[in-house]
């Protein structure tokens, strides 16, 4: 690692810069929820896909199989849960029975009973408050791979016409799709898990790659906060492409790690 | 007494403090708070643990249903609760280290996960050899890397066809790895954000306290 | 219309996985830098140091880091290196019957390494960060048994106060490791770390090795293969070498085949279609 360029008294060694880019975050997060003006997002391809899943199940008269992940109250896992939200309104609206498969980690549980209260949410939204069966949102273990065999079991007994796997899956993903594609359902993914997305881009019929999920949550949701989030996110991307160009610059120019021994301070 | 433990105010109060024990000794040199933050990091694991006594009775709940309905597979919820049942029995009665206990590890929970990770190898496989199509110049592009990398992998090709090296490590290493960044840096910052949500009270459902729909 | 049925294709890669498995070829294997790296690390260690085995895998994940746990743990024994092991899943219990007691019981006994003596199993001491922190920070204030409720006190984790005192951490791992060890004891204390690592999972552990935050790490079953050709241990991994390089070819020829399939049927069939479409 490179050697520091300072040190701030006071401050552990090494994380003063870290402690400035956090803080930054904080700033600029809090500044952008509470502007008031909603900021642009694009719409994600892969909402399309997700309405056109849906209407293939209906049409089918089968199931929509939707998840949000395996993880505790995550990031990726609260965009998806906008997405479910979205996935249970369009259900309730088309009739069509909603499965959500929910567990894999030991905080799994927490996130559930937030996953109920939306989907629940949404039917009696919808006035059809009598469709939801919590049943149908079984935990099925915390797990990983105990989970992933409740997950298959669903898919295999239950035969969704789509699967929504979004929020924070990781290997149990790649099990998961290929079983999806197996018993004929539209399959879309979202890759959070970084190792996996390639396996997952092979085995999806649609692929929500990295930010886009979140992204696709947020528009789906217009939530501000999660808007922010997206608008914070792609200032600390643009702030850290800079940092490497100007780093690289400085490197082969002048040979010194001035950048480097920054960030590593 | 109970509208003080509901108080979203109370509630949020508490989390903010617990962040700031966690957060603060880490960047700030504060050693009498740090043995306090440590004790707090150790209650918070033992209680994260509990989740388990939750999905033991939500398996139970849910298999007992699907037994009762004989719904399609119902024998094999039998199974699963028999074996539940025993697991649970012999550990706490035997203790985990009694031979009876670690041959039902070692026979039936070890082999069954060994076994789903395993399946993942032919879903690649099958997954792999389906995608890779040469629809388009990008897909073809696609396919040159990859079964660049796939050569590279083989510990055979190395002997017969050692100059393929440098370019599936540069794939794999160097595109695959700033990759990699790109998206930490993107989960970072979201998971840094969320914190900011909860901290700021614009996030308190994982609290139970559902959002005031807008009207 | 050009399909197979893909089980086909895993009954074809079943027999090609299995068949040297059961009769090994002996295809001749290189080694990479990667492991060239890796096993340099561990020959910085000397006897009596100190080194803390985290095994974060589920036993699904064992069978992949297997021949590099095996390997490794062999040098440990081989060279006098004291070991804590701590699980980081709570199936990590099987992992000792399997590892210990089955593959390195006879090595240990030629080597006289004794538990308690020169190793020690903690138990499931690192289920998450919370659990690295308290370790990392006050040692003896947070372990003061072993994972059968035995007392610690005068082996040689006495002269474990924080993590600074361990020598190196040796992380198998399946997920991004834990990620608590990075945080709490390698940024903090700058304790080296090495890493055996699944297949999948590797490109975010080449991050983590090009920042430094580890020193060495061992490729998935390859690198384990790898490794046992240069401690001269031949085991579990050089033998799966034949299975893993047919596995790949075979992979190579369905995407060819597959390629072939879509441009002579499926492409003119499409074509064939678009053509006969009433407008």
């Amino acid at each position: 690692m490179a050697e520091l360029l300072f040190e701030i008294p006071g401050i552990e060694s090494g994380r003063a810069v870290g402690l400035i880019l956090i803080l930054g975050i904080f700033a600029l997060g809090i500044y952008y929820m509470r502007r008031g003006k909603l900021p642009y997002i694009r719409r994600v391809a892969a909402i399309d896909a997700i309405q056109e899943a849906v209407g293939r199940a209906t049409e089918m008269g089968k199931p929509v199989l939707c998840s949000y992940g395996r993880g505790g109250f995550a990031y990726s896992v609260i965009a998806a849960l906008s997405i479910l939200g979205h996935v249970a309104k369009t259900c309730a609206e088309t009739n069509t029975r909603l499965l959500v498969p929910t567990g894999g980690s030991h905080t799994g549980y927490l996130t559930r009973e937030l996953a109920v209260d939306i989907v629940k949410g949404q039917y009696s939204v919808a006035g059809k408050p009598e469709m939801f069966n919590e049943d149908d949102m079984p935990f099925l273990s915390g797990e990983q791979y105990s989970f992933t065999a409740g997950y298959i079991g669903m898919l295999v007994r239950d035969r969704p016409g789509a699967v929504i796997m979004t929020g924070g899956h990781s290997s149990e993903a790649m099990n998961i799709a290929e079983m999806s594609n197996l018993v004929g359902a539209l399959t879309i993914t979202s890759g959070t898990y970084v190792s996996n997305m390639a396996a997952l881009a092979c085995a999806s019929d649609y692929i929500m790659l990295m930010d886009e999920q979140p992204a696709a949550g947020a528009y789906l949701s217009r939530d501000p906060e999660q808007l922010a989030s997206i608008q914070v996110i792609d200032i600390y991307k643009v702030l850290s492409l800079a940092l490497m160009v100007v780093g690289l610059i400085i490197l082969n120019v002048t040979g010194n790690n001035f950048i480097g021994r920054l960030l590593a301070s | 007494m109970s509208w003080f433990f509901k108080s979203k105010q109370v509630n949020l109060a508490i989390l903010v403090a617990s962040f700031l024990i966690g957060f603060v000794p880490y960047f700030l040199k504060i050693p009498q708070i740090y043995e306090f933050t440590v004790s707090l990091t150790n209650v918070a694991s033992v209680v994260g643990q509990f989740t388990i006594v939750i999905a033991i009775y939500s398996q139970y709940r849910r298999s007992l249903k699907f037994i009762r309905e004989r719904r399609k597979g119902w024998v094999y919820n039998i199974y699963l609760l028999a074996l539940m049942s025993l697991m649970i029995l012999m550990g706490f009665t035997l203790g985990e280290h009694h031979a009876t206990y670690m041959w039902l590890v070692n026979s039936i929970v070890a082999p069954c996960s060994s076994v789903v990770y395993g399946i993942l190898a032919f879903y690649m496989f099958s997954a792999g050899a389906r995608a890779f199509r040469a629809r388009s110049l990008k897909a073809s592009l696609l396919i040159v890397g990859g079964i660049t990398v796939l050569l590279y992998q083989a510990p055979l090709t190395g002997s017969f066809l050692p100059g393929i090296s440098p370019y599936a490590v540069f794939l794999s290493q160097t595109v695959g790895m700033s990759l990699n960044r790109m998206f930490a840096i993107a989960i970072i910052t979201g998971a840094i954000m969320l914190n900011v949500r909860m901290l700021t009270g614009r996030e308190l459902a994982f609290l139970g306290f559902a959002r005031e729909e807008e009207s | 219309m050009a399909t197979y049925d893909k089980r086909w294709a895993y009954l074809l890669l079943f027999i090609l996985v299995l068949l040297p498995m059961l009769q090994p070829i002996g295809m001749p294997i290189s080694v990479s830098e990667l492991t060239k790296e890796y096993y340099a690390q561990l020959q910085t260690l000397e006897e009596g140091d100190i080194v803390l085995a985290s095994w974060s895998t589920e036993y699904s994940g064992y069978m992949e880091l297997k021949p590099g746990m095996i390997a490794t743990h062999k040098y440990y024994i081989k060279n006098g290196i004291k070991l804590f092991i701590c699980l980081g899943h709570p199936e990590g219990l099987a992992l000792v019957d399997a590892l210990l007691d089955k593959e390195l019981a006879s090595y240990m006994e030629k080597y006289d390494y004794t538990y308690g003596e020169d190793y020690i199993i903690l138990g499931f001491a690192l289920p998450n960060q919370a659990a690295t922190l308290a370790m990392a920070t006050d040692f003896q204030a947070s372990v003061k048994v072993d994972w059968k409720g035995e007392s610690i006190a005068g082996t040689f984790l006495d002269r474990i106060e924080t993590g600074a005192d361990i020598d190196m951490i040796s992380d198998f791992t399946t997920g991004a490791g834990n990620p608590g060890l990075i945080n709490h004891v390698v940024l903090t204390f700058g304790t080296p770390m090495i890493q055996n690592q699944i297949g999948v999972s590797l490109p975010g552990s080449f991050m983590n090795l090009d920042a430094g935050l580890i020193t060495g790490l061992l490729a998935s079953t390859r690198g384990g293969s790898e490794l046992e050709l240069l401690i001269n241990e031949p085991g579990p991994g050089l033998i799966a070498m034949d299975a893993f390089t047919l596995g790949h070819y075979l992979l190579i020829i369905f995407i060819v085949i597959g390629n072939i399939g879509y441009f002579g049927w499926t492409k003119r069939l499409a074509e064939e279609m678009e053509r006969t479409t009433i407008r």
